[in-house]
Parts: C-alpha cells; sequence; structure tokens
C-alpha cells in the first residue's frame, strides 16, 4: 500500500497491454501464413488477463507483519491462447500447401478485428500512463513539503 | 506522532487520499481484465477514521466493489470515465493537503521565530 505501490500496479498494466499489442501485431503479421514450423496453417493468438494475487515484495511485506492493506491489483497475462476457428479453405491448386482436393487452409485472421483490438491495447496503455504521469505528480508534490517555504 | 492536531488530520486525509488513488489506478490497470470488479473506498467513512488514527499504518480501509455500474458482456464493469474523474479528483485533493501541510510547516516556524 501506498503512492509507489500506485506506479508498480500502473507499470504492471502498462506491460501486460504491450504484449497484448505485440500478440495481436503477430496475428496481424501472420493473417495469410499457411506454413508453420508446427505443421498448418498459423493460429490466431489471444491474450488472457487477470489480476495477480498479490506481488512478491507485497507477500514477503504482509508476512512480516507491519502492513495489511490492499491486495494488490496488479494485472498480468495469464495465458496466450489459440484461437479454436477452424482455418478458411481456399481453392489454391498451384500452392504448394494445397491438399489433394486442391485447397489451402489460411488462419481465421479478420484483420478488422485485429486493428480494433491494437487500438483499444493503445488506449488502455495510454489511459495507465496517464495513471502514472499522475501517481508521479503527488509523489512530487509530496516531496516538495520538504522544500523550506 | 504529528505535532499538532492540525497535522495529524493532513496526515490522515493524504493517507485517504493516496489509497484511494492506489484503488482507481488497480481499476484502470484492470481494464480489460474479464470479470473484474471495480472497486472503491467509501471515502467519507475512511476520512473519518483516518482523522481519528492520524493515518499511518494501522489503517486499513475496505475495498468495496461499486454497485450499479452497467457490466460488459465478460463481466467487466470499468468504467473508465468515472475513474479518469476520481483519478484528477483525487490528484487536486492530494495537492490541496500537501498545500495546507506546507502552510502548518510555515506557521510553526512563524511561531518559533517570534
Amino acid at each position: 500500500m501506498g503512492i509507489f505501490d500506485t506506479m508498480s500496479i500502473s507499470a504492471s498494466a502498462l506491460s501486460a497491454e504491450r504484449q497484448r499489442a505485440e500478440i495481436t501485431s503477430a496475428n496481424l503479421a501472420n493473417a495469410e501464413t499457411t506454413h508453420t514450423a508446427e505443421g498448418g496453417p498459423y493460429v490466431r493468438k489471444e491474450a488472457v488477463f487477470s489480476t495477480s494475487s498479490s506481488s512478491p515484495f507485497q507477500t514477503v511485506l504482509n508476512q512480516a507483519g507491519s502492513v495489511g492493506g490492499f491486495p494488490s491489483g496488479a494485472v498480468e497475462i495469464s495465458a496466450v491462447v489459440d484461437d479454436k476457428t477452424p482455418p478458411v479453405k481456399r481453392f489454391e491448386p498451384g500452392n504448394p500447401d494445397a491438399d489433394q482436393e486442391g485447397y489451402v487452409a489460411y488462419p481465421a485472421i479478420n484483420p478488422m478485428t485485429e486493428m480494433v483490438d491494437l487500438m483499444d491495447a493503445v488506449r488502455a496503455y495510454q489511459l495507465n500512463a496517464s495513471a502514472v504521469g499522475a501517481a508521479k505528480q503527488m509523489i512530487q508534490q509530496s516531496i516538495d513539503i520538504l522544500k523550506s517555504s | 506522532m504529528a505535532t499538532t492536531p492540525m497535522l495529524q488530520a493532513l496526515q490522515g486525509f493524504l493517507t485517504v487520499t493516496t489509497d484511494r488513488q492506489e484503488l482507481v489506478s488497480t481499476n484502470m490497470a484492470n481494464v480489460d481484465t474479464p470479470g473484474y470488479q471495480t472497486k472503491d473506498i467509501d471515502f467519507q467513512n475512511a476520512l473519518e477514521q483516518a482523522m481519528d488514527q492520524g493515518g499511518g499504518a494501522q489503517l486499513a480501509p475496505a475495498s468495496l466493489d461499486v454497485p450499479d455500474l452497467p457490466a460488459r458482456p465478460d463481466g467487466n464493469n470499468v468504467n473508465i470515465d468515472r475513474e479518469s474523474m476520481i483519478l484528477s479528483q483525487t490528484q487536486f485533493m492530494h495537492q490541496i493537503g500537501v498545500q495546507l501541510v506546507k502552510e502548518e510547516f510555515h506557521r510553526l516556524l512563524t511561531a518559533i521565530k517570534e
């Protein structure tokens, strides 16, 4: 509990949102990828956000019994899951990845969905960046008490 | 233990604003967490408690789930407008507190000098 924890909570959200933007970018980049190391077309990935129960520092501090307080509400990406949507089949007999009937499996990725997801991640990043700014200002003001008036 | 009753009260006030700031940041951080419920403190209640105790580590105001906020289909009910508003509100309240603390120290100094 305290103003510095505020910053670490916002920082956790910043890194989570950045990771989400990375995953979305990977989806966009691989929208036409039909060939992967695991075989088959690229599978769309999605980030799962969750509230982490407690940061290790907070846990240790609570065990030491010095302060009680809020559960730390830091956010983290708990898992990156595959989208189960079956791949889209396109008739391209000349493609080396085509099956016997001449169909090529393309990943089921809609660029529009990914772009909206990306914008959402960017906006959430901005929101948390402004929360960091607010916390910084409050700390600065508190430090200013020390300055002789 | 604060020097004057005024400083003690201000200490409590600043503690509550800082706590609220942390909850707002938590809400903002979890804007994309499915099933997350917006948390806030009963500001008036926490303030009264803090004024009595003079802030400090013994204070642990309960964080409550905020009722009556419309939830999105994923069960998350964080309202960005509400959080942004409380964020700037808390920031100003903190500024007021800090300004008053400065003023109080200035007064003390004057009293010492006279």
